[in-house]
């Protein structure tokens, strides 16, 4: 139907992209909307709190009556801020966070999807992007926290990506593609691959968390001891940007994993769309309920933990996936 | 009259890249540079990608948009906070580096002219029927094993280099 990558771009086909890119962008905020309110809903019910029940029936409208209020708010540039950087850094953090949507298959007909041969590569290569935008806006702020912050995000990110690569790469072993549409196509075949893959499954879950900054691994946005990280500057809708940007991520990493480990849109019964739904709502619940559970990890663990535990797992993991094709 | 979509689009993504290099030469603050060196390497990835070059184009934005961009960063922010370069004068370092980036230009643009491209616009399949990755993995493989070896050796060559160095300042304090 919405087929654009074997043919070359022409005028209407360039109208379908505009249109699908505001499509995927209106649903993205609505997930975002809710993720936010499942989180303050389900860490309240953990806590033994009720949550927002407050703004429209339980508390439904409270994450849109957030956002207009940042959005009414002034937008504070500090007077000893660089001026540019502190103003387009947001929008550099947010930009890769939503192209990466463009290549993760939503549902079994593909609309509004990349059939991109790489597509996981180029997950990953996008979201290194964002760590521009953090690190920008914690340099530029010119704030000691913010600076503190960017730096640590920058660091964890960096070296958390690795991991997450190597697990995504037993993936790729077993399906013989980078593609993600041909990976789900390949576990519909088989079985799903979190069993085969469990190594690499467990291995994703902790880079993962660790590549969204999320609890256990928030230091970079620890408000114990950075106030707020890279972002203890911003205000308003800028503010808002990281916020969303953070969020998106969330939603983007759930697709991935949902499509890398929990066979994407393929699954019996349900028609695809709600299989992958389900999915993505099985990941962010995770992440919200380790976030209720666990407690932060000190700085000078984080690192070694990456480089001394994760990748060797990874590359093990790797190993057997390669013996076990070659054998099998 | 019918436009040529891609062709458009190239101009666009062109135009885009040659701003953020001019931009780039014109900026003093160094830390803007790097930022608009990034720009160019993502511009660089788009034309890779209207090329149909998928892998390539995202190997462009892996390493250079990505990794050597956060690294030159790094190396700013953990060194001179305003740094500024001087303003631009004409000695004979400048003189020489200009007339080699002709050269290289003019080199560049007669290997381009001379080379003997396959033809057939773009409906030509020159991948023998396979997609993209697999097609370089063949490649690098099969008739490129020993380059690419090299290539690894010395990658492992400047890692191991660059640990001992670390190891040595960590001694002297």
């Amino acid at each position: 139907m919405w087929n654009w990558a074997t043919h070359p771009i022409s005028g209407l086909s360039f109208l379908g992209m505009v249109i699908g890119a505001v499509v995927i962008l209106l649903l993205t905020l609505l997930v975002v909307m809710y993720s936010i309110y499942w989180q303050r809903k389900l860490i309240g019910w953990i806590q033994l709190r009720i949550g927002p029940n407050r703004v429209g029936p339980f508390g439904l409208f409270q994450t849109a009556a957030d956002v207009l209020k940042l959005l009414i708010k002034e937008d504070v540039i500090p007077s000893k801020a660089d001026r540019v950087l502190f103003l387009i850094a947001p929008i550099l953090a947010f930009v890769p966070a939503f192209t990466v949507l463009a290549v993760i298959p939503m549902s079994q007909h593909h609309v509004f999807t990349a059939n991109v041969s790489i597509g996981a590569l180029f997950y990953l290569a996008l979201s290194a992007i964002t760590i521009h935008g953090v690190m920008l806006g914690g340099w530029a702020s010119n704030n000691k926290y913010a600076l503190i912050g960017g730096m640590r995000s920058a660091a964890q990110m960096l070296s958390y990506e690795i991991p997450l690569g190597m697990s995504v790469v037993g993936v790729v072993l077993m399906a013989g593609s980078i593609n993600l549409n041909d990976i789900v196509i390949a576990q519909s075949r088989s079985i799903w691959y979190f069993i085969p893959q469990i190594l690499g499954f467990i291995v994703f879950m902790i880079a993962s968390t660790a590549e969204l900054n999320r609890t256990p691994f928030d230091l970079p946005e620890a408000e114990s001891e950075l106030v707020a990280g890279y972002h203890t500057e911003y205000t308003g809708f800028r503010f808002a940007f990281f916020m969303l940007t953070e969020y998106v991520y969330l939603f983007a990493m759930a697709g991935l994993f949902a499509t890398l480990f929990l066979g994407g849109w393929s699954g019996p019964f349900l028609p695809g769309w709600l299989w992958f739904a389900l999915k993505v709502f099985l990941y962010i619940s995770i992440q919200f309920w380790i976030q209720a559970t666990m407690p932060r990890m000190r700085v000078d663990q984080l690192m070694t933990f990456s480089w001394k535990v994760l990748l060797p797992l990874a590359l093990f993991n790797l190993v057997i996936t390669a013996v076990l094709k070659a054998v099998v | 009259m019918s436009i040529s979509w891609p062709l458009v689009i190239f101009y666009v993504i062109a135009l885009l890249t040659l701003c953020c290099a001019v931009l780039m030469l014109s900026f003093r603050k160094v830390i803007y540079m790097a930022l608009t060196i990034g720009g160019v390497f993502v511009g660089c990835a788009a034309v890779y990608f209207l090329l149909g070059a998928d892998f390539v184009g995202v190997a462009q934005i892996l390493i250079y948009a990505g990794a050597i961009t956060i690294l030159i960063m790094f190396a700013i922010m953990l060194t001179n906070h305003e740094a500024a370069e001087p303003p631009l004068s004409w000695n004979l370092k400048n003189v020489a580096s200009a007339v080699g980036c002709v050269l290289l230009a003019v080199v560049l643009l007669l290997a381009v002219r001379s080379t003997n491209w396959p033809g057939g616009g773009a409906t030509t399949d020159i991948n023998g029927g396979n997609t993209n990755p697999i097609v370089i993995g063949l490649m690098l493989f099969k008739q490129y094993t020993i380059p690419f070896e090299l290539v690894s050796v010395l990658l492992i060559v400047a890692l191991v280099g660059a640990v001992i160095l670390a190891q040595d300042r960590k001694e002297d304090e």
